[in-house]
């Protein structure tokens, strides 16, 4: 609070103290440094204020009034059967009118930012000029580019790529998940309005005919016990196979590296279809598995009724649970192999031949001096592949496409055993139509996702342990 | 004699598991010799083999399937997201190890956040802000889409960096270089194995994407399509039964840039190994 | 309606000409054709008219974007057709472009984005409804070179109306489904019961079945044990499937798939079991026509469903007809010529063309006359058991879910109950 105090304050004394540049920089924004000969700078930011003003009243201004209602007007059309013609009324896109809304309300509020740091930053050359210091030109403005302020070179452009692809969507979605816009209110010929906590309300409910609340719960713990089983095996193994096939008897590295780093070069949906078909209910792996007696192994064990035709490897909860991860296993473990071997080959040799001589044996090493550096190279990243695994949608998509439940209740909402939250948001829009639900999901996805890494994140980075192999 | 054993034990350790990792795409590769078009689950191998499926895939495009034009198209946006988006990850990785600037942890905290929102979900939004921007079905479009948000992906090549010594950063500084030259001229060469993977993997993702490129690609002609939309779309009810073979050698000629790629790639990863010459 | 059309027609073709003093040769002389001629011809010569000013308004290369299904012969027909369409109006340069979408994608495809799909479609029947309410469907309001309601079938035009409007152009009334078998294996007798099908089938040690978890296909049985579905005014649905007849049907069914022989399988799995030479009977539809006829050789037939014993009385199983239409976007960028190429593809030589690239049953009653195959004969033989397909989009994925149950063999009061709570539930 305070520093928001303070931060109006010195915008204050800057317009009360500044002399005539100063206070005709609050009209022209370029003013100020056109007072000091700064002629670059004072007409970029001239410019820079033309076009934002521009584009807010030129093209903002008309979705910006309508946003409180997200339009009024439906579109209307008359076909004149004789001219062939079509007339249509002037009508509203709620979908647009969110989105340029968003967009303008972003635009506006950088544009004051930069509008108080102007006449901040005006103000303060005004005073380095009254004491004689020197004042920066066009020259020396670029060569602070490449030093001190290196970073806003190098952050820019990615910034600017994050505040489209990632920012703007991020704050459209959310703001869809308060209002009505499913299957019944779809733009551009329908219009949807703001409706408040009530699909939120909707996610928790449980009744004999709104069943989300109930799938929710479910589909919301396979979520997270996939995403902390998928990581850890595939990091594991990634590791220890990196290991195997470093170690120094291993011949042929290069090529055991390449065998398995083949399995990354087809794409995914190459060949977790391919497996998907292998161990469907009617794939090679069950003719396999019938002529060879395990089917019936299993039946004698009694891990299959005596009436299952096939084993079903992705079809019944549990069995599919069990072979989605198997199958990740499979997928993951290449990857980060790589990783891990790009990692292991830049172990400080001199711990590892120092601990060696102290006689530490091979796994005391390994658990004492190489987990430790390949956890604080890779740990942040950790976290962030939990959550990427909370997201991963292409493995459980690509292998559960066809699966169907037995489950009425979760049927009943659209989802299913295996669905993880993305899987489910997926086909509520994709197939269903239903984006304010699966909006909903989304942002309980991401509440989760942000719960979950708080609670670790902020020793990884937070800490000081940056420089510790510095 | 024990210590042979070991070895040879470990050699076959590894042939199997390398045999189980590789089932499937044998199982791939056969399929592409088929002479039955669509997918046979029953059979291991083909009953019957022939290159045909080959031909059609370099010589015969059709209404759904143009593999030369795909290819193209995927290429083409691979390579530039590709370069665009390792840029990017180099550059924030670097500000954000290297350089102390204000607000520095907030913003890494941030963008931290950002990464764990479905993405999936904000697709539909992407679609129409490329829409506003006159952009979609357009290969510049599926550029930015690809690479405009990969300064988030920094981690890895961060923890990375974190591991050069500053007393490096703080000679050269003291030699006069600007944090452009250092970043340019000493951190950029020193980081090669990492910067080799964060290369591959922002070449892989639009290589491979299917999801998004679905909705940002209006266009139904194939040859606007890219390599993995194209493929996935011969995996349609109606197209599976003609052209499963097809996909299987699409499928299979999609990997080989990428095993060029690697096997190219990898002697960075041996050259990993002196990257010890950092410390001396 | 007709009437009401031809006379608006004919009053402001009259006015048009009057204003318009400067008017084309093809104006003056329809005109002159209009006010000599007898009243059928004038109906003619007035949408001929209307077509005139539609030609004389046409400015620079009029782009049409077309959809439809990605199957070489449909492609192949469709350009054709499109050229054909181009031919007849010379005067005006037509850009066609053909698009490849899967039809059971269309409605997902279209939906994305309205305004950037295509300006004509194809698409089951079943999409209707959702095309519809998302406003992507423009109204047929009048028709210019041919009536539907006097040339093709009156259940297909029925097909695509909605809410009174008549929405789609009827293509093809094909997309129902049969069962076919191959007669050097099976009898006449054999494909006349689910219970003697089965049978014959453990006996010979071949596969016959019926994708039970889809509810596309499962309506059949319900339906054919005398339950209902329907559905309500605001899209939800009415359903009685839990009382006691539905609960025998789907005991019985339950019976029926536990036999050795009988498969459920999608259609990949079905297509590659059927190389294979297992599948001796099936219920599929037109669409595998190649496959069947294929694989089966000389034995390639096909009939109506086969009946089931429900509470020890033989039912027939029914099925949902399937229809096909073009429609034009609502937000097409020449929405009349957009129409009357949507009529050029569904007139009767075009249905004809399609028919003979394609195996697909004509909508047109003329184009049907000279159309017959085994398949078609048995979508006939089938008509009087199909049901016009109107159902709320709640229906499928409990439906799907309930046809698991069946297949797992864990059919119960309280599942049925389950599955009709949830096709039942109210729609927002």
């Amino acid at each position: 609070m305070k520093k928001i105090g303070n931060y109006f304050k010195d915008f204050g004394q800057a317009v009360v103290h500044g002399d005539i540049w100063v206070k005709l920089s609050l009209v022209i924004m370029g003013a100020g440094y056109f007072g000091r000969k700064q002629f670059v700078r004072g007409i970029l930011m001239t410019l820079l204020e033309v076009g934002v003003l521009a584009s807010i009243f030129g093209v903002f201004a008309p979705y910006l009034s309508k946003l409180n209602t997200l339009g009024t007007v439906q579109r209307e059309e008359v076909f004149d059967i004789v001219t062939m013609k079509k007339t249509v009324n002037d009508y509203d896109n709620s979908l647009l009118i969110l989105l340029y809304g968003i967009i303008a309300i972003l635009v506006i509020i950088a544009f004051i930012v930069l509008y108080l740091q102007n006449i901040k930053a005006v103000y303060r050359i005004q005073k380095m000029s009254e004491n004689g210091e020197h004042i920066n030109n066009i020259k020396d403005d670029i060569a602070s580019f490449k030093n001190e302020r290196f970073h806003i070179t190098l952050l820019t452009l990615p910034s600017i790529g994050v505040i489209l692809i990632n920012i703007i969507p991020i704050l459209f979605m959310v703001c869809i998940a308060f209002t009505n816009y499913d299957e019944n209110h779809q733009p551009p010929s329908y219009l949807f309005t703001w409706v408040g906590f009530k699909n939120f309300v909707n996610l928790f409910t449980t009744s004999q005919t709104i069943t989300f609340g109930y799938a929710f719960i479910r589909v919301l713990i396979w979520t997270l016990v996939w995403a902390v089983l998928a990581t850890a095996t595939t990091f594991l193994g990634g590791i220890l196979l990196a290991q195997f096939i470093n170690h120094e008897d291993t011949k042929f590295k290069g090529m055991w590296r390449t065998l398995f780093v083949i399995t990354i070069g087809i794409p995914q949906f190459v060949t977790l279809l391919l497996i998907s078909k292998m161990f469907g209910d009617n794939g090679i792996v069950n003719t396999f598995c019938s002529n060879v007696g395990i089917l019936d192994f299993f039946k004698n064990i009694g891990l299959l009724n005596a009436g299952d035709a096939c084993i079903p490897f992705l079809s019944r909860p549990i069995w599919a649970h069990i072979t989605i991860i198997l199958v990740n296993i499979w997928v993951g473990i290449p990857y980060q192999m790589l990783v891990a071997t790009g990692i292991l080959m830049n172990i400080p040799s001199d711990q590892i031949e120092s601990a060696k001589i102290d006689g530490a044996n091979k796994f005391q090493i390994f658990w004492k001096i190489t987990m430790p550096y390949v956890m604080f190279i890779t740990g942040p990243s950790l976290i962030q592949s939990v959550i990427g695994n909370i997201n991963n949608f292409n493995v459980i998509y690509l292998l559960t496409y066809n699966y169907q439940t037995t489950n009425m209740a979760m049927a009943n909402s659209h989802a299913n055993e295996v669905d993880l939250l993305i899987t489910w948001l997926f086909r509520l829009t994709n197939e269903y139509s239903n984006f304010k639900m699966a909006s909903v999901i989304g942002i309980v996805t991401f509440v989760v996702c942000a719960a979950l890494s708080l609670l670790t994140f902020s020793r990884m980075i937070g800490g000081d342990k940056e420089g510790v192999y510095r | 004699m024990k210590k042979t054993w070991k070895i040879v034990g470990r050699h076959i350790f590894l042939a199997v598991l390398a045999f189980i990792w590789l089932i499937p795409i044998f199982w791939l590769v056969v399929t592409t010799f088929s002479v039955e078009k669509g997918i046979n689950t029953n059979h291991f191998f083909p009953e019957q083999w022939t290159l045909a499926n080959y031909h059609q895939l370099f010589f015969e495009p059709d209404a759904a399937a143009n593999f030369p034009a795909w290819f193209k198209n995927s290429m083409i946006i691979g390579v530039f997201s590709c370069l665009v988006s390792s840029i990017f990850v180099i550059m924030t990785a670097y500000a954000f190890s290297f350089i102390e600037f204000k607000g520095r942890k907030k913003l890494m905290s941030f963008s931290l956040i950002l990464g764990m929102f479905p993405g999936v979900l904000s697709m539909i939004a992407m679609y129409f802000i490329l829409k506003m921007l006159g952009l979609t079905d357009s290969v510049v479009g599926l550029i930015i889409l690809y690479s405009g948000a990969s300064g988030l992906g920094y981690l890895i090549l961060k923890g990375f960096f974190d591991t050069i010594p500053t007393s490096l950063h703080e000679a050269a500084k003291l030699e006069g270089a600007s944090e452009a030259t250092i970043f340019a001229k000493i951190v950029v060469p020193l980081s090669k194995p990492m910067i080799v993977y964060t290369v591959i993997n922002s070449f892989l993702n639009p290589w491979m994407d299917f999801v998004m490129v679905r909705l940002m690609i209006k266009s139904k002609d194939a040859a606007d399509w890219t390599m993995a939309l194209g493929l996935f779309n011969l995996l349609q009810r109606a197209l599976v039964n003609q052209y499963f073979a097809y996909f299987c050698c699409g499928g299979l000629m999609i990997a080989v840039p990428i095993s060029i790629l690697f096997i190219i790639m990898q002697k960075f990863y041996v050259e990993g190994v002196t990257g010890g010459a950092v410390k001396g | 309606m007709k009437k009401k059309i031809v006379s608006a027609l004919l009053v402001s073709t009259m006015v048009a000409t009057a204003f318009a003093g400067c008017g084309s040769k093809a104006e003056e002389t329809t005109d002159t054709a209009a006010t000599e001629s007898t009243d059928a011809s004038a109906e003619d010569s007035s949408t001929d008219d209307a077509i005139a000013n539609l030609i004389a308004a046409t400015e620079g290369t009029v782009n049409i974007d077309l959809w439809c299904s990605e199957t070489e012969e449909y492609q192949t027909v469709m350009k054709k057709l499109c050229d054909d369409f181009a031919a007849q109006y010379p005067d005006v340069d037509f850009n066609i472009t053909l698009g490849a979408v899967s039809e059971a994608d269309m409605k997902d495809r279209v939906l994305e984005d309205v305004e950037a799909a295509a300006d004509v479609f194809v698409f089951p029947d079943d999409q209707l409804e959702a095309l519809v309410k998302a406003g992507a469907l423009n109204e047929v309001a009048a028709q210019y070179t041919y009536d539907m309601n006097e040339t093709d079938t009156e259940a297909t035009v029925e097909a695509g109306q909605y809410d009174g409007k008549q929405y789609g152009y009827p293509f093809t009334a094909s997309n129902g489904y049969f069962l076919y078998y191959d007669k050097n294996q099976l009898s006449d007798e054999d494909v006349a019961s689910w219970e003697a099908l089965t049978a014959k089938a453990e006996e010979l040690g071949k596969e016959v079945g019926c994708e039970i978890a889809n509810g596309w296909y499962l309506y059949g049985f319900f339906q054919g044990a005398g339950c209902t579905l329907t559905e309500n005014e605001d899209q939800s649905n009415n359903c009685d499937w839990n009382n006691e007849t539905g609960l025998a049907a789907a005991e019985s069914l339950q019976t029926i798939t536990s036999s050795k022989a009988f498969k459920a399988y999608g259609n990949d799995d079905l297509l590659a079991n059927l190389n294979d030479g297992k599948v001796a009977a099936y219920v599929s539809g037109t669409w595998n026509v190649n496959a069947f006829s294929e694989a089966y050789g000389d034995g390639y037939a096909a009939t109506k469903l086969p009946t089931f014993k429900v509470n020890g009385e033989d039912k027939q199983m029914a099925s949902y007809s399937g229809y096909k239409f073009v429609g034009v976007n609502a937000y097409a960028e020449n929405t009349g010529w957009s129409m009357l190429l949507a009529e050029y593809l569904t007139n009767a030589a075009s249905q004809e063309a399609v028919y003979e690239a394609t195996g697909e049953g004509p909508s047109n009653t003329e184009a049907l006359a000279k159309a017959s195959s085994p398949a078609l004969d048995a979508l006939a033989a089938q008509s009087e058991f199909a049901q016009l397909q109107r159902v709320g989009g709640n229906y499928w994925t409990p439906a799907e879910s309930l046809g698991k149950n069946i297949l797992d063999g864990k059919v119960s009061q309280k599942v049925l109950d389950d599955a009709v709570a949830g096709i039942t539930q109210p729609v927002e």
